[in-house]
């Protein structure tokens, strides 16, 4: 009895977690290769899936309409891409530059400072995060809090215009996204052993050096997670963009949404998506890939 | 001749706990020292005071002449081993060598000779390429000093330089490190809290005790003429009996520990004087019949273990006295004693130890 | 009403998993669950009631209302596609009713069962009707137009008094724009409400579905492009109440939303809203009934309740917007009525215009070119 209940929660424990994966990440996913392969029509649901089982049994008649559309009208979905990637990419590198030292900071600290700051870190996201943005605006709006103050203090006399500029996009991205690069930072250097940095330090090596050569490659997996992590969601990012940034960010999860609600096409919305997965994926699959091969 | 390595009146205070307490030694050039004491005894952190990380409280270090208090880890002639190693698990076994030799920025193909040499002086030739993690625990304590050895320090600091490895390999590991140090000639300063790796390695032992420097002399010195009861105890195996001294009967002091006992002593003891004597258990001869030695009594064969070359046996003497009693096995022993119930002991008076206070 | 697509990241989380739950609803038939007496599932734009009007509708009638709310047709469009929202009553503008009505998402309205229906003014419901292709697609509940918000003190002290705040060349016009572009200019994000528009300045009709003018329109966009503060729809209520924007292309309610918020602050800015000379387009937000409901008794019980002459005008009172209720009009605040912005002078209405509901292919068209203006390239 005791053993049968043990094999039972050896198996719980192995499936739930696949089952999660498998019923909130794998069938979505497969679910909106569906819909890439559908034709649009307007009906309910305003596409023709191409994998249906109905009464007629299983059919699975795929069309590839889709992602010749994409292909026809490529120069339409590159430029946005361009931005997302840009945007992602100096937002993953901006939090980059502001976590690292705190993650430092964090990890150094005593133990229980660390868990009060650890918590400090995640308070931002019990709050909405469109709620933050609102608050950011209160802060940079020409009649903001910032400009506000610097009026009164007599560091100028106009408002600076924060808002609608790459200072007050990229500052929503930090604020919504340090977290992400922070916690898998901390996590890798908590665990750097301090006797490794005395070691270098004993051997000659000054602060910077002990930073070049030994802190920052213990530090990669975290550094590499942590990119990864911001990296994946900013480049489908658009609300930060359209809330704070002005009118020359049309970023590709903009394009998505405008696939999906104005031209109603959810097919190609989906194929969109699935290409946009697939350059955001394929080239970290290859990276873990020969990875493995290096090290066998 | 100013020593080598001094240190004068070190004290180290962390908040109101007084970790290093007013320590003083000097040290020759080409000694091999070992600061042995048990842990928290404050030796880890006089090795850290001497490597730099750590600043004294008090009192001041210096080395071949230069005074260190204002000197950076980075910039002593001091290196040090640590107990973990701290390897750089992402850079080769060459690499972790050639670290120190980089930052003092040496020319590539000079760096490059100094680590085949060093990989040859720990026997690591050919594995220059491997990473830590692939390494036995002896081969990553060889890679730890080597590395420390590589820029070739006027001093080196192993902090439990064995403790990691299994017993026979730290046997072997421990004459490997006498040979690399007098091959040398560095000066070592060893920390442990295992007193027979300090009795094997130094050339000098310094025992520690809540932070304070209690005896410092040669190995044998310690073992045969411990200072005090701390020392003794710590020290190899011993034996303590509470004894009254009566008078001085030629070259030994008589005294009464439940049985008379004669031993040997210095001459500012005085009748009635309360004192401990200590003895060592190979000191001691247990037999099965009386044989009219000086120091005899007989004894109860409480207990005793095999240990293969020797068996020691612990015994009950008059009044309760407890006496450890070591006998090699290649001792033209009388008989056998191992299956008795009671016997007799005995031991020269110049083997015994009298510590007062 | 704010018609912000910024909660919508929500909305196309929800749809997707409603299409996933509803992996083939076309060939299934759901199990007809028993019609629970006294319910009523409400889905409408936010801030677009009185306050006490479902209240009052519970305490009549016994009817218990769930009310939610969405802040964009997007949204509603999205889970009426998807099928199986649960509503029994939404609001959708006309085009996406008429699209939605294509797609099978509708049902017909049965006007004999709304007494009240006889209150609506037939002109607004019969332009209404026209858009959508029925006239029993359902009822007009409010109506409005899309034109120019502005800062009264900050044109003048640009454009000085002869600014041409009776043109949609205050913007439209870039060396208007250039001189506009300190103050802050804001624009719509919402092709179909500002293509069309930008087509009458030209000089093209507003309804045309031909390509080269959705493009000269989207030129002409582009030409002003750089003297843009941003292109969002949500954000302006508030930036041109307090003044960090001084002109803006909004829907009516909206811009008076703005007027309000800025009286209410007493922060000194005055806002105006105008119906440009050369002509606008009209929406119509319509009362419709979703194929799928299940209360539909209800459902039309709420729409009479909502007809009537009194409930009809404390709304337009509440939200400021034109209302398709004629008998209404006597109970309705003469300020609202009065205002040439809120209901249109007779000369302004012979260039109000409606914009026909586009196909697939013409979608296609309006996205591209508006992607093309906000992308800058």
């Amino acid at each position: 009895m005791h053993s049968l209940l043990q094999k039972f929660g050896r198996l719980l424990v192995i499936w739930l977690p696949l089952g999660w994966l498998g019923i909130f990440f794998m069938l979505p996913l497969v679910e909106m290769v569906n819909v890439s392969l559908s034709e649009a029509r307007r009906a309910v649901p305003p596409y023709n899936p191409a994998f249906q089982i109905g009464k007629d049994g299983i059919s699975f008649q795929p069309v590839v309409d889709n992602y010749l559309l994409i292909y026809e009208y490529w120069e339409d979905y590159l430029w946005p891409a361009v931005n997302s990637v840009r945007l992602a990419f100096f937002s993953t590198l901006y939090c980059l530059l502001f976590a690292y030292p705190m993650a430092w900071w964090i990890a150094r600290s005593n133990k229980s400072l660390q868990h009060i700051l650890l918590v400090l870190i995640l308070m931002p996201f019990w709050t909405s995060s469109l709620l933050r943005m609102y608050a950011l605006i209160g802060l940079l709006n020409p009649n903001g809090v910032i400009n506000d103050f610097l009026i009164w203090a007599g560091i100028t006399v106009t408002p600076i215009q924060m808002m609608q500029t790459d200072f007050s996009i990229y500052s929503g991205m930090i604020l919504t996204y340090l977290p992400l690069m922070i916690l898998p930072l901390y996590a890798s250097l908590v665990r750097l052993d301090n006797s490794v940095l005395e070691a270098a330090a004993d051997l000659g090596a000054k602060n910077w050096d002990i930073f070049r050569t030994i802190i920052l490659p213990l530090s990669m997996p975290g550094v590499i997670a942590g990119c990864l992590l911001v990296f994946i969601p900013a480049v489908g990012e658009f609300v930060i963009p359209a809330l704070l940034g002005g009118p020359e960010q049309l970023m590709l999860g903009k394009v998505i949404w405008t696939e999906f609600f104005r031209n109603r096409d959810w097919p190609v919305a989906a194929a969109i998506a699935i290409i946009l997965i697939a350059i955001i994926i394929l080239p970290i699959v290859y990276a873990r890939y020969q990875d493995k091969e290096s090290i066998s | 001749m100013t020593p080598f390595i001094r240190i004068q009146n070190i004290s180290k205070k962390f908040g109101k706990l007084l970790a290093v307490d007013d320590v003083s030694f000097n040290l020759e050039r080409g000694e091999l020292f070992s600061l042995l004491g048990p842990s928290g005894c404050g030796k880890t952190t006089l090795l850290r005071m001497l490597a730099g990380f750590e600043k004294p409280s008090e009192g001041y270090i210096e080395i071949d002449g230069q005074n260190m208090a204002n000197v950076d880890p980075a910039d002593r002639p001091v290196n040090i081993m640590f107990q973990s190693y701290a390897l750089f698990p992402h850079m080769s076994v060459s690499n972790n060598i050639a670290y120190g030799l980089k930052r003092a920025s040496l020319p590539s193909d000079e760096i490059k000779a100094r680590v085949e040499e060093l990989l040859r002086l720990v026997h690591l030739s050919g594995m220059g390429a491997r990473k830590p993690s692939t390494l036995s625990g002896g081969q990553r304590q060889r890679v730890a000093l080597a590395r420390a050895l590589a820029r070739r320090p006027k001093l080196l600091l192993l902090d439990e330089p064995l403790a990691a490895l299994d017993k026979k390999l730290r046997s072997e590991t421990q004459f490997e490190l006498v040979n690399i140090q007098e091959q040398l000639g560095t000066t070592f300063i060893v920390v442990t809290h295992d007193q027979e790796e300090a009795m094997t390695l130094s050339t000098r032992i310094g025992v520690m005790d809540n932070g304070k420097l209690v005896q410092t002399a040669t190995p044998n010195e310690i073992y045969e003429k411990p200072e005090t009861r701390f020392v003794a105890d710590f020290v190899g195996d011993i034996s303590f009996l509470e004894a009254t001294v009566i008078e001085r009967t030629g070259k030994y002091w008589l005294m009464e520990a439940a049985t008379p006992i004669y031993a040997i002593g210095s001459s500012t003891l005085t009748s009635g004087m309360k004192v401990s004597l200590a003895i060592r258990p190979e000191k001691i001869t247990l037999t099965s019949q009386s044989t009219g030695h000086l120091n005899e009594f007989p004894v109860e064969i409480e207990d005793w273990a095999f240990y293969g070359a020797g068996t020691q046996y612990k015994v009950i003497g008059p009044d309760g006295i407890k006496l450890k009693v070591y006998q090699s096995h290649n001792q033209p022993s009388h008989a056998n004693p191992r299956h008795l119930e009671t016997g007799f002991v005995h031991f020269s008076p110049d083997a015994t130890i009298i510590l007062e206070g | 009403m704010e018609r912000s697509n910024l909660f919508l990241i929500t909305g196309v989380i929800a749809a997707g998993l409603v299409v996933f739950f509803n992996f083939d609803t076309s060939n299934t038939q759901k199990s007809q669950v028993a019609e629970i007496e006294g319910e009523l599932n409400i889905y409408n734009w936010s801030d677009y009631i009185a306050e006490d009007t479902i209240a009052n509708f519970e305490a009549e009638t016994g009817v218990r209302v769930t009310y939610d709310l969405y802040d964009s047709n997007e949204v509603l469009e999205a889970k009426m596609l998807a099928g199986s929202s649960g509503y029994d009553l939404v609001v959708p503008t006309a085009d996406f009713l008429a699209r939605g009505r294509e797609a099978g998402a509708y049902q017909d309205m049965d006007l004999s069962k709304i007494p009240n229906a006889s209150n609506q003014d037939p002109e607004i419901q019969d332009q209404a009707n026209k858009m959508v292709g029925s006239a029993s697609a359902g009822l007009v509940y409010m109506w409005g137009s899309t034109g120019i918000a502005y800062n009264e003190a900050m044109i003048a002290e640009r454009l000085g008094d002869d600014a041409p705040t009776d043109s949609w060349s205050l913007i439209l016009n870039p060396e208007n724009a250039a001189k506009l572009e300190d103050c802050g200019i804001a624009i719509l994000d919402a092709p179909t409400d500002v293509l069309p528009n930008v087509m009458t300045y030209l000089g093209y009709p507003g309804t045309s579905t031909d390509k080269a003018h959705f493009e000269a329109a989207g030129d002409a966009l582009s030409a002003i492009r750089p003297y843009l503060r941003y292109i969002n729809s949500s954000q302006s209520i508030n930036d041109i109440a307090n003044g960090d924007i001084c002109a803006a292309i909004m829907w009516s309610g909206d811009a008076f939303q703005a007027a309000y918020r800025a009286e209410d602050a007493e922060n000194g800015h005055v806002i105006d809203y105008y119906i440009p000379d050369e002509g606008t387009n009209l929406w119509f937000d319509v009362m419709a009934i979703p194929a799928d409901a299940k209360n539909i008794d209800n459902a039309y019980k709420f729409v009479d309740y909502m007809m009537r002459a009194d409930v009809a005008a404390e709304n337009v009172n509440y939200v400021w917007y034109a209302s398709g209720n004629k008998a209404a009009k006597p109970d309705i605040d003469p300020d609202i009525l009065s205002h040439p912005g809120i209901y249109p002078t007779e000369k302004a209405k012979e260039k109000l215009f409606v914009t026909p509901v586009y196909d697939a292919k013409t979608d296609r068209i309006v996205t591209r070119v508006w992607n093309r203006f906000s992308a800058g390239n």
